[in-house]
């Protein structure tokens, strides 16, 4: 890993069968209620023969994270390594973070008074949260720290097909970039890629 | 028979659980959000959402809250209240039900303001349970503000309607400019309180809608999905409308407790007792005292 690596999670799109295995995995790894989707798979330009492909998507982990621009408690820190986490302690479940997510990642377990909406869950690319790290605490709020003990997160470690990938973002482009070459007959769509959430245009 | 009632009981409340696990954020919408994404088509509200909560919200409210009682105090220094005298008769304006109406508007402010504030200040105030408890106490006190505006629009209503008087009201700033006592032009009500009857009701009512989507967020509206508008560009706009309107709906009211606590001496009375006095009427709503004149009330 560089000095200045960002963890990014990348779902190469030729490969992602749809098996759902990643978010079961984070579901049961986490042990996540029901109703609460940290990732997810989507399958693009359904039932159009040539174009239909799956991804698994979840927290980005975006460099210019929204959800951390707009968190009216700023509860929101992004690591060094430029995973984005949350601290649930603060978090008073406004959902502006799931407002200003281009792709739904925050979710809200029904807990909060009269059942509405609690406090904000997301993925923490296993990483955990601000608690002490594979404290008692710090498990029961953000679920495994896989990180902190060198593992792959579980959605990657567990992909079948190898589609989802995890790490350093200039090694995953080396990959992916290795992989559409040695195929053959080079990327049959436009890798959906992107370095910021918003920054484009407006 | 009664198997009939039972069938039917049953497919009732399939029907219930299948709507309620299509949620309307995170079901098939999702997808087509995802895709609208930085491509044509798309309301592109979460990146507008974005650059307002994180840029300028937050300061135009600190301006609001501090810079409108700053203006309050130079002018309270250097023109000071208003005083009218208390030896006149008085007159009867607020009947009882207009001032137990306003009451409870009032209580339903006096709490939902501060609770906005620190939800909108939550990281001076460290979030967490504090702003939590505040932002469940700024969704319950709703229910008060619903009960009084309802009534309020209509007690009101037949004397809000604008005049010409509005616009001379206006052009002199209500006369609050200077010490002198001359008549304004004004019926019952003056241009500033109409505009806070409409800001405080028909604003009210929109941040009552907003408010109740941002609070129960995961819902259907038939209305919207007709039109093409996904749930979660309905919070984003929800989102917006509420803050730029809540800064409006601050500033009003700061002026109204300005104007009734501080600027007119003793005017709060009229709000407690249901008199006015003589004079106050006769200067700062001429033309009401006008009318009661030639109905010989006065």
């Amino acid at each position: 890993m560089s000095e200045n690596a960002r963890l990014k999670f990348y779902c190469d799109e030729h490969r992602c069968i749809s098996c759902d295995g990643c978010s079961v995995a984070c579901a049961e790894a986490h042990e996540l209620p029901a109703n609460i989707n940290r990732r997810k798979v989507i399958t693009m330009n359904e039932g159009i023969f040539g174009l239909e492909y799956s991804l698994s998507i979840a927290c980005m982990h975006c460099t210019d994270a929204p959800c951390e621009q707009v968190c009216p408690t700023d509860c929101f820190y992004i690591r060094e390594d430029g995973i984005v986490l949350h601290d649930k302690d603060k978090c008073i479940g406004c959902a502006y973070c799931l407002y200003a997510c281009p792709f739904g990642a925050p979710q809200f377990p029904a807990d909060g008074a009269f059942g509405v909406k609690g406090v904000m869950d997301k993925c923490t690319m296993c990483a955990g949260g601000p608690e002490e790290t594979n404290s008692h605490k710090e498990r029961e709020l953000y679920g495994q720290n896989r990180i902190s003990e060198g593992k792959v997160p579980v959605c990657a470690a567990m992909c079948s097909t190898k589609a989802l990938l995890v790490g350093d973002s200039a090694e995953i482009s080396d990959i992916y970039r290795e992989r559409v070459l040695s195929a053959g007959h080079g990327a049959k769509i436009q890798p959906y890629g992107w370095s910021t959430a918003y920054g484009s245009k407006i | 028979m009664k198997s009939k009632y039972i069938i039917i009981a049953l497919i009732t409340l399939s029907s219930l659980a299948f709507g309620a696990s299509d949620s309307a954020i995170w079901g098939d919408d999702l997808l087509k959000d995802i895709l609208g994404y930085d491509k044509k088509g798309s309301l592109h509200l979460g990146q507008y959402f974005t650059i307002l909560q994180s840029t300028y919200f937050k300061p135009l409210f600190f301006g609001v809250l501090f810079g409108i009682p700053a203006i309050f105090f130079i002018h309270y220094m250097i023109i000071g209240p208003m005083i009218f005298s208390h030896d006149r008769k008085r007159i009867y304006v607020f009947s009882v039900f207009n001032r137990m109406i306003h009451t409870i508007a009032g209580i339903a402010f006096i709490l939902i303001i501060p609770t906005g504030l620190i939800m909108m200040f939550a990281t001076t105030f460290g979030g967490g349970e504090f702003v939590r408890v505040s932002k469940e106490i700024h969704a319950i006190s709703t229910l008060l503000f619903i009960v009084s505006i309802i009534p309020m629009f209509f007690m009101w209503l037949r004397w809000m309607i604008p005049s010409s008087d509005d616009i001379k009201w206006m052009m002199i700033l209500g006369g609050y400019l200077n010490k002198r006592k001359d008549p304004i032009p004004a019926g019952r009500f003056n241009a500033g309180q109409k505009m806070w009857y409409w800001i405080a009701t028909l604003g009210g009512f929109l941040m009552i809608g907003t408010g109740a989507a941002m609070y129960f967020q995961d819902f259907r509206l038939d209305i919207l999905a007709s039109n093409g508008i996904s749930q979660i560009d309905f919070l984003r706009a929800s989102a917006i409308v509420h803050n730029a309107l809540g800064l409006v709906v601050l500033a009003l009211f700061l002026t109204h407790v300005y104007m009734s606590v501080f600027a007119i001496k003793g005017a709060i009375h009229s709000i407690i007792n249901g008199y006015k006095e003589e004079e106050e009427v006769e200067i700062l709503h001429s033309s009401y005292y006008k009318e009661l004149k030639e109905k010989g009330e006065v």
